[in-house]
């Protein structure tokens, strides 16, 4: 043990006590404070958010008016729009950049990255994450990868065009769409990208696991937390297999190998299988934690505790694992061994039990509960309901003869935005105006807030439930022209409509961004705990110092004791130590944590 | 890693080990044999010299139960991957 | 230990020192990336037989024997440099880092030499320029006629596997060699060897792919 102890002490020093002022680059730009960090990851990825939005308009322009001049477009080289009128080939760079950036660059790291960062050294009580410095990597090197993925709009051939999961061999050679050095940099790019995120899941990991406050024991721990450190689990054992797969695909482009090239006896088929060996975990990466942010939100602003708060970590874990085996269901369509596509699609229907177990859940937590219907309530609301539909669309298509009509038509593209934006992202929001006060010390524009969740909720769903309906129509999923097809031509109207909605859409996220600059200077100022919660970061001050808590915080209870009977108030912080005549005495809970669980 | 058990580690006879075991790979290798058996020893002995890599030199016989398992947690990953992908060809 | 970090640090359940446990954490991840390049192997060996070689026919055997055995050495080399921190041995320490570098090198080195031969054979990841006719008949008379051996699925796993391995060892190298800079500056000791231990960890970790990657690409 002595050693042991001496090291971590020596570690422990190293590291400790920076209480004195940094400079200005030691504070704002290479900064090892998670919070900082997470604020990094904050600006990075709304800017993202924003440039993917703008690659959707401008596909929703071509769908919606084809070959058309966008408005005010004009300036647009010839190789990418000669007079505003999208050309097919920079539709397939819209189509896969809009996937890839939005995936990796925008709810990756605002889930990731910034909660992550943000709530799991506060949460247990721990001071920073256990490896500042690789912390601080892991987002220097995130912005390089962002810049080599939008510089390559840029070079000869624009970006990349083979779609966000860049099957071979339409990807493995640039012959095939014309594209040569921007589907190698988008490789590089995610190449690139996988170290950040293996960085960050080490740090989330080895922190959970030793960094936990005395009393934080697993099942004290807030769902956000849990949510985050399964999902960091997911990250470390699935980015390293699509790294590799890029690296082979990388080669296919670059020396001319065959992995993946039919013409010389490589399998096209194989690219596929890793990349949805890594993809599906992926999936659950980009909804878990919003899983877990969801419960946070619903549980404080129903001023009641979470129900079944062991059924919902189990459901995590039952989620996060049987991810490990239903990826056969994203390639129904490219043939499959029937044996293994009905044990995929008997996997994948799975997975519904733990899901529905949260969704139940959810609205247990909901029920009789003081509901308070703020921002970020509405926002958690709406992921709750959205997440419905995009889980029932998901039973359907886990049915492998129905898959095989409506996978590669917008019925998917409805799926994947009912789950990814309105799940994820509505998450998001309800995250990002609940930790706003304890990022920036002040709370967001209530009013403006309301509005913009008011109009996003209605356009959004006017946007993406109509593309079930193009789906099961027939029309196909990264299609440029749907003019071109005599069948499809009576859906133009429809396709005008949400093209049009679509312009709202994102035009209403301006309010958002406009409340988010406005209350970084002009909020009303939050005291530690504007929504009397139970959970750390709320009994530090808003924001927290360098070193988050004064002195070590013991924990007594678990993280939802919402009008407890034996509480002062309805709500009851997890550090604050129990009358003597009720409960266990400090004594008791501060025993270390029980053996039992572990990863 | 503080606990004295491992001081007397056996680490020339583990290597000693593996060495005999790497030379009787190469030989088991090109023996006259089907198959089946061939690969079957072959990957049996590879996997031997492997966990004697962890277990000794990694110092993992001298670990908490729980870092075991965290360190054979990827392992099911990895055999579903190729067991499923290789029932497609 | 002072109050302050009681509880915290090591961890209740794991008794394990943080270093230690991302270095462990971080080696799960490697697992899945060689999982990834050797699973593609094996699924692309299932299904395109004729692709591949039988041992020996391609690839030179003895010498990457011999080369295994190296690697194994310089695990025992970085192990003994472990345990003579533990005992507070610094030149011991410094003594046996410097044979595990050494021996790394020459590990890195023989696969430099075998690269070129093979490539120089016709062995080589390039699938339009394959044509490897094997050990046999490259130095025969008529090489030129010889039947081509294996294909190009043979030459692009081969050195996507081998490669990345020797980019592991090598970055090992330089990693070692920061940890032998650092211990000729005493910062070692048996009270703070996290820095040679989770190193060794990672060394034992890419000699343990070796002995895997041997067997599967050399010998069956």
């Amino acid at each position: 043990m002595s050693t042991s102890e001496a090291a971590v002490q020596a570690h422990l020093h190293e590291h400790g006590g920076h209480d004195h002022e940094e400079p200005f680059l030691r504070k704002y730009i290479f900064c090892t404070d998670h919070k900082m960090i997470a604020r990094q990851f904050l600006f990075m990825s709304l800017f993202f958010l924003l440039v993917g939005g703008l690659l959707a308009a401008m596909m929703r322009w071509q769908l919606g008016f084809p070959s058309q001049p966008m408005p005010g477009a004009g300036g647009f080289p010839d190789t990418m729009a000669p007079g505003g009128i999208v050309l097919p080939e920079f539709y397939n760079s819209l189509v896969t950049m809009h996937g890839t950036i939005m995936i990796f660059f925008a709810i990756m790291p605002l889930l990731v990255g910034l909660f992550g960062n943000l709530l799991i050294p506060l949460q247990i009580g721990a001071p920073d994450m256990a490896f500042p410095r690789l912390n601080m990597a892991s987002f220097w090197i995130a912005v390089p990868a962002g810049l080599l993925m939008l510089s390559s709009f840029f070079v000869e051939g624009g970006a990349a065009g083979a779609g966000w999961t860049s099957y071979a061999p339409l990807s493995a050679s640039g012959e095939w769409t014309g594209v040569y050095l921007g589907q190698q940099l988008w490789l590089v790019s995610l190449i690139v990208l996988g170290f950040s995120s293996l960085a960050g899941a080490v740090n989330y990991i080895t922190t959970i696991i030793s960094m936990r406050a005395p009393g934080m024991t697993w099942f004290r721990l807030p769902l956000s937390t849990w949510a985050l450190f399964i999902t960091a689990i997911l990250v470390l054992l699935a980015i390293p297999i699509l790294t590799g797969a890029l690296i082979m695909l990388l080669f296919d482009q670059t020396i001319g190998t065959g992995f993946f090239r039919p013409e010389v006896g490589g399998e096209p088929i194989l690219w596929q299988h890793l990349f949805w060996f890594f993809g599906h975990p992926e999936v659950y990466i980009l909804i878990l934690p919003a899983m877990g942010i969801t419960s946070d939100v619903l549980a404080n602003r129903a001023r009641k505790p979470i129900f079944g708060y062991h059924a919902m970590v189990l459901a995590i874990i039952a989620i996060a694992f049987l991810g490990w085996i239903v990826w056969g269901h994203h390639m129904f369509q490219s043939g499959m061994n029937p044996l293994l596509g009905t044990s995929f699609m008997i996997s994948t229907m799975a997975i519904a039990v733990p899901s529905a177990i949260k969704t139940f859940n959810w609205l247990g937590t909901l029920w009789h509960g003081d509901i308070h219907l703020d921002v970020p309530m509405l926002h958690a609301l709406s992921f709750v309901s959205m997440f419905i539909i995009g889980g029932l669309s998901g039973i359907f298509m886990a049915n492998t003869p129905v898959d095989m009509y409506i996978h590669d038509t917008y019925f998917i593209v409805a799926h994947i935005h009912y789950v990814l934006f309105g799940g994820s992202l509505f998450a998001i929001f309800a995250g990002i105006t609940f930790w706003f006060p304890k990022m920036f010390g002040r709370m967001m524009h209530e009013g403006v807030g309301k509005v913009h969740f008011v109009l996003t909720f209605i356009l959004y769903n006017i946007v993406f439930f109509p593309m079930h309906n193009l789906g099961l129509r027939g029309m196909m999923r990264r299609l440029y022209d749907p003019t071109q097809y005599e069948y499809l031509q009576p859906l133009q109207p429809m396709n005008e409509f949400i093209s049009i909605a679509a312009f709202g859409l994102v035009t209403v996220q301006f309010l958002f961004a406009g409340n988010f600059v406005w209350s970084l200077f002009r909020g009303r100022t939050a005291g530690p705990n504007p929504w009397k919660s139970n959970t750390l970061e709320w009994s530090v001050p808003s924001p927290p110092p360098h070193g988050n808590f004064d002195g070590m915080p013991v924990v007594y209870r678990g993280p939802y004791e919402y009008s407890h009977p034996d509480a002062a108030e309805d709500y009851w912080p997890q550090n604050q130590p129990p009358p003597p005549e009720v409960g266990p005495g400090p004594e008791v809970a501060l025993s270390p944590a029980p053996e039992g669980v572990g990863p | 890693m503080s606990e004295d058990a491992h001081k007397e580690s056996p680490y020339f006879l583990i290597w000693g080990v593996l060495f005999a075991l790497t030379v009787a790979e190469v030989f088991y290798a090109f023996m006259e044999l089907p198959q089946f058996w061939l690969a079957f020893g072959l990957i049996v002995m590879a996997v031997w010299k492997a966990l004697l890599v962890a277990l000794y030199y990694m110092h993992l016989r001298f670990e908490p139960r729980r870092l075991w398992v965290l360190a054979a947690s990827p392992l099911p990953l990895a055999v579903i991957l190729v067991v499923v992908v290789i029932q497609e060809f | 230990m002072s109050t302050a970090a009681a509880g915290r640090l090591p961890m209740p359940g794991m008794k394990v020192y943080n270093l230690k446990l991302g270095m462990w954490i971080f080696l799960l991840s490697e697992v899945m990336f060689f999982t990834g390049l050797i699973g593609s192997y094996i699924i692309l060996r299932f299904a395109h037989p004729e692709h591949f070689a039988a041992p020996g026919v391609v690839l030179n055997v003895p010498l990457t024997a011999f080369n295994t055995f190296v690697l194994i050495c310089s695990s025992v080399t970085m192990v003994k440099a472990f345990a003579a921190v533990e005992q507070g041995d610094q030149k011991g320490l410094q003594r046996w880092l410097l044979a595990t570098i050494a021996l790394g090198t020459f590990f890195v080195g023989v696969q430099a030499v075998e690269y070129s031969v093979l490539s120089s054979e016709g062995f080589v990841p390039m699938a339009e320029l394959y044509h490897a006719v094997g050990r046999g008949a490259v130095h025969a008379e008529g090489a030129a006629e010889a039947a081509v051996v294996g294909g190009p699925l043979y030459g692009a796993t081969f050195y996507a596997m081998t490669g990345f391995h020797g980019a592991h060892v090598s970055i090992g190298v330089l990693c070692l060699l920061y940890v032998y800079w650092r211990a000729r500056k005493g910062k070692y000791s048996a009270a703070s060897l996290g820095g040679v231990e989770i190193m060794g960890l990672y060394w034992h970790f890419v000699d343990l792919v070796w002995i895997l990657l041997f067997t599967i690409v050399y010998l069956i």
